[in-house]
């Protein structure tokens, strides 16, 4: 097998007429198919980026509320500028892109659903009172999260959506301000700890690639 | 009896074309061209005779402002390779001793 690959990268696939065995056949197939797979790779800037501007936001609005600093929980404005930087990461990525995977319509029909779901949920909170608001967000959180590493096998983002709707359920329980802390934990474990898994997968099948 | 290997798939440069396509929605030349470590003269003999084939669809566009060929395998061609590998499989199982 070794010694078939030696003489396809020697050849450079120039004489194309060369004889396969049907073994030989089975095994370019599969280093091919193996190829685009270490190339379809989440780079994991995006779930980084909400990972940690969720984060951020989640334990400054709670210090804010804990050492009465007034207006601190407008720190969640910071989340326009994240979304120019994924709209940014988003068109530079698909640039960058070479080819298209069967899934990639399905995430960013998924990601996009659930980014106006978050801009709706965002006004609708703001214009009316609504019991423990923090339990719907982690709700919606849970949503793509767990959609998303279901149907990509993807166990960190499986366990992150589980997550996400397990802190939903103790922010009901929680007093306010210790509830937001709970939107801390579920972008740590929905986004930002998968972000580094897919991070390093995509740096070391980088490498594999040169 | 065994089935005939398909002549269009069994070659070598073809093939590898084909199981790249089969694992991505579409491809650009250029992607098809590092993965196989292809000449791009030669590639583009190969793509030709896959797309008389019928076998794969090749859309040339602007990108950018520079021309960009992108493949993707069509529902014959998916059908075409879906019956190549069983047919390997079918040589392979016969030519394993039995145990």
């Amino acid at each position: 097998m070794t010694l078939f690959f030696k003489d396809v990268k020697r050849n450079n696939m120039q004489h194309d007429e060369e004889p396969l065995s049907e073994r030989q056949s089975l095994e370019l197939i599969a280093q091919m198919i193996n190829k685009a797979k270490c190339d379809y790779q989440d780079t994991g800037v995006s779930t980084l980026l909400w990972g940690g501007v969720i984060s951020f936001c989640s334990i400054v609005n709670f210090l804010g509320f804990e050492m009465h600093i007034t207006g601190i929980e407008n720190v969640w404005v910071l989340t326009i500028p994240a979304v120019v930087a994924q709209v940014y990461i988003s068109i530079q990525e698909r640039k960058r892109k070479k080819f298209k995977g069967h899934e990639d319509s399905i995430m960013g029909g998924i990601w996009m659903s659930f980014g106006i779901s978050m801009f709706l949920l965002s006004f609708y909170t703001g214009k009316f009172t609504v019991p423990s608001p923090n339990a719907i967000f982690l709700i919606v959180y849970g949503v793509p999260t767990f959609a998303v590493g279901f149907s990509l096998r993807f166990t960190p983002m499986v366990i992150g959506g589980l997550a996400c709707w397990v802190f939903a359920v103790a922010t009901m329980y929680t007093p306010f301000p210790y509830s937001i802390l709970y939107s801390a934990g579920a972008a740590q474990l929905a986004w930002f700890i998968p972000g580094l898994i897919l991070r390093r997968r995509y740096l070391k099948a980088k490498r594999g690639n040169v | 009896m065994f089935k005939e290997l398909d002549p269009i798939l069994h070659s070598q440069l073809r093939l590898a074309v084909m199981s790249l396509l089969i694992s991505v929605k579409e491809a650009d030349f250029t992607f098809i061209r590092e993965k196989t470590n292809a000449t791009a003269g030669n590639l583009s003999v190969q793509v030709q005779k896959l797309k008389e084939a019928g076998y794969i669809e090749v859309v040339k566009e602007f990108k950018d402002n520079y021309p960009n060929t992108t493949c993707h395998i069509t529902p014959v061609g998916i059908k075409a390779f879906e019956e190549y590998v069983k047919a390997l499989q079918e040589y392979l199982k016969v030519g394993q001793p039995k145990q």
